[in-house]
């Protein structure tokens, strides 16, 4: 759909408000575009009330990765804030992610089991910390140099962290909560900002 | 019933097609403004305020439940692109129309500042355009409205650019920052590409279409998906045909003249589309050279965060979205490039924000970094000005049908060697600017993953009927009572934003053709 495709090249340009041409081109999935009338609004339950992509093991183990991706603090983390549902509607759409999600959460386990001879879900947090660290570190080396070889377990981190902040920071608790957004409201005039000259 | 005969027939609704129409129904002409897209009320029918989380994609539709529009190119909605714009209005200057003669590359246009001067000056008293007189040589200052505040951001890169001798002012935009009679001032709710829902940013239907309605001149035809233009054997178009966007019916309007405007890409495929025995290659076509010379800007981007701005208290300063402009300041300087660039400036907070994702590693710490950058988050928007190469063309793809057996409109644009110089320039300027106002980069966008933006050429403007296809007046080379009036006529792009020149090009050819209808040669 053309109007749409421009639209996100603009910055902050049309549909989805992003201001910018890259992240936003492939931000929330937008290749998943279903009619409004399939979408429940409010979208944020913890508990997943139908899964339609993952197993019920495979939500277990996501459900915990994004939460040690964006723990609760003082404000809720990703499980808090509905992302793992969120996720599931978004790889149920997207045959590509569908194969990284099911290789991943193998290897996670494969790794896991290997390295501390467990379940990843019944390890403790700091193993399970230690376990993302290494693929985290590849996933953040192909961001910053996207000519390095693509490593498999650097794509599986980089698409679940990528849905997880999408889906968090687009989140009521992600955006008014944590971070403060604080507009989207009507004003009289724009504030006067004022900075110290150097 | 007989059906009317129309002074006028326009074939599309926004910037180009709804100031023209507009102009000529006040000149006291029949005009028909055709539109393939339903009509649409800005005040009701766009979700403006939505937030993301109030749907389970995370994705904002356009249009609310039930409301039709902007579902393809063909079908946008009464107003055209100026329903979902940015407001960006920039003056073309001396530099930008005659580039060919300074630098010789791409085309001048046969027509100079002087000649679009006046018809800036009237559109920006209609419409109302912010912005502050900066005396820029390559950035004609204009009939403003005051600008809104810059943002902190803006003052920190202005602060950094200034030691870099680079100018960045305050964008001008066409969004009222003072409630004239029948529009209120912008609330700076920061959602304006989502429609604007009180038309404090310019639309072409509420600023120039509605008041215009009042003269009984002027008939809005929306949901009529134009098809043909229709050629007399005496070589006068008559009017044009349509499909009912909704029925699929045929319809014709008769029009004694035609001006086509439907967004450039579109305008070139209808043209081609109306093949006929005088015209078997396409409308207006006889010089071979419409869909050629198609030169949309081309995009950089560079994000990142502001030092100084990291963790600081969060303050609603959305605003309009981007407050500030770095307007082209390159013609003074050694270069190894034709052309230009300029960059839209966005500081502040937004309600979507992708670039987490980029922000390095997980857990509390990465939490903890998402939240400080929050309020410090920039990007740089920059636009190039695309040179004309034979690989950049719009066509027909007759293989391709849309809904309506219409052929799908096909583009292609390709990048050269300015190209990739300027685009270098981009990223290294925009990069240099947040490194001297003391910030970190999280971004730099890949020449090589293209991001066009501005459809333009296509229907190129000139003096010669051998290389171009509409003369000074936007008036075809081979048919004299068929117009064509949008982005696809620049011969060349500059780098500004190109709504105002279109809206200034629309009511230059309504003085031009009430001139002639006055005079009886239509």
């Amino acid at each position: 759909m053309e109007t749409r495709r421009e639209a996100l090249k603009i910055i902050g340009a049309v549909g989805v408000t992003c201001s910018f041409p890259f992240s936003a081109n492939e931000l929330y999935g937008q290749h998943v575009h279903q009619p409004e009338s399939q979408q429940t609004p409010k979208d944020e339950s913890p508990a997943p009330a139908e899964l339609r992509f993952f197993t019920e093991a495979q939500y277990q183990l996501v459900s915990r990765i994004t939460d040690l991706i964006i723990p609760p603090t003082d404000t809720p983390g990703a499980v808090g804030a509905g992302v793992p549902k969120y996720i599931d509607r978004v790889v149920s759409g997207d045959s590509r992610l569908q194969g990284i999600f099911k290789k991943g959460l193998r290897r996670v386990q494969s790794e896991s089991k290997s390295q501390f001879g467990n379940d990843f879900l019944r390890l403790t947090e700091t193993q399970q910390v230690d376990l993302l660290h290494s693929f985290s570190a590849a996933a953040d080396r192909r961001t910053a140099s996207k000519r390095a070889k693509t490593h498999p377990t650097g794509t599986f981190f980089e698409a679940i962290k990528n849905l997880t902040a999408d889906g968090y920071y687009t989140s009521r608790v992600g955006l008014l909560q944590e971070l403060g957004y604080n507009g989207n409201t009507a004003l009289a005039s724009f504030p006067e900002f004022t900075i110290p000259e150097h | 019933m007989v059906n009317p005969v129309f002074d006028v027939c326009v074939v599309g609704s926004g910037a180009g097609g709804g100031t023209l129409g507009a102009h000529l129904a006040q000149k006291g002409l029949q005009v028909a403004v055709v539109e393939g897209g339903p009509p649409v009320n800005t005040h009701t029918d766009f979700n403006t305020h939505a937030l993301p989380f109030e749907y389970a994609n995370r994705s904002i539709p356009t249009m609310k439940r039930g409301k039709p529009g902007f579902d393809s190119e063909r079908t946008r909605g009464v107003g055209g692109k100026t329903m979902l714009w940015n407001a960006v209005a920039l003056r073309f200057s001396h530099r930008d129309l005659k580039g060919y003669s300074i630098d010789g590359a791409g085309a001048d246009w046969p027509i100079d500042y002087p000649d679009l001067a006046p018809y800036y000056d009237r559109i920006e008293s209609e419409i109302g355009v912010c912005g502050n007189r900066d005396e820029l040589e390559d950035l004609p200052d204009g009939i403003f409205l005051p600008p809104p505040p810059l943002k902190i951001g803006d003052l920190l890169l202005q602060r950094g650019a200034r030691e870099l001798d680079i100018p960045i002012i305050h964008t001008r935009k066409a969004t009222l920052t003072r409630a004239t009679r029948t529009r209120p001032a912008c609330h700076y709710c920061g959602n304006c590409m989502a429609g604007c829902d009180v038309a404090a940013k310019y639309n072409s239907l509420d600023a120039h279409m509605a008041p215009a309605l009042k003269t009984g001149c002027l008939t809005i035809l929306p949901n009529s998906i134009v098809r043909e233009v229709v050629i007399s054997n005496e070589n006068r178009v008559t009017g044009v045909r349509f499909l009912h966007r909704v029925t699929h019916e045929e319809g014709e309007v008769q029009a004694r003249c035609v001006a086509v405007a439907c967004a450039c890409v579109q305008s070139v495929g209808l043209l081609l589309m109306s093949r006929s025995r005088l015209y078997p290659h396409g409308l207006a076509n006889s010089s071979g050279q419409l869909g050629r010379h198609y030169i949309p800007h081309f995009n950089n981007g560079v994000e990142g965060f502001l030092t100084e701005r990291i963790g600081a208290p969060v303050v609603n300063d959305e605003g309009f979205i981007d407050h500030a402009y770095l307007p082209s300041f390159m013609h003074a300087r050694k270069r190894d490039y034709a052309r230009s660039f300029g960059m839209q400036i966005y500081t502040g907070i937004r309600r979507t924000t992708g670039w987490p994702r980029q922000v390095p590693g997980f857990g509390i710490e990465y939490k903890q970094a998402v939240k400080n950058r929050f309020p410090a988050y920039v990007s740089f928007q920059g636009f190039g000005e695309m040179l004309p190469n034979k690989q950049s063309y719009i066509e027909l793809d007759r293989s391709k049908k849309d809904n309506y057996g219409l052929p799908r409109v096909k583009v292609k644009a390709v990048q050269e060697e300015n190209e990739r110089k300027i685009y270098e320039e981009l990223n290294r300027t925009a990069i240099a600017v947040l490194q001297k106002a003391g910030g970190e980069v999280l971004s730099i966008s890949d020449f090589h993953q293209p991001i066009f933006n501005h459809q333009l050429g296509g229907c190129r403007m000139g003096n010669d009927a051998r290389t171009s296809v509409v003369d000074a007046f936007c008036q075809t080379h081979d048919v004299p009572n068929l117009y064509v009036v949008d982005g696809s006529v620049f011969p060349s792009a500059s780098e500004k934003n190109p709504t105002l020149t279109i809206m200034a090009l629309a009511a230059r050819t309504a003085d031009h053709i009430a001139e002639r209808f006055r005079r009886r040669e239509i």
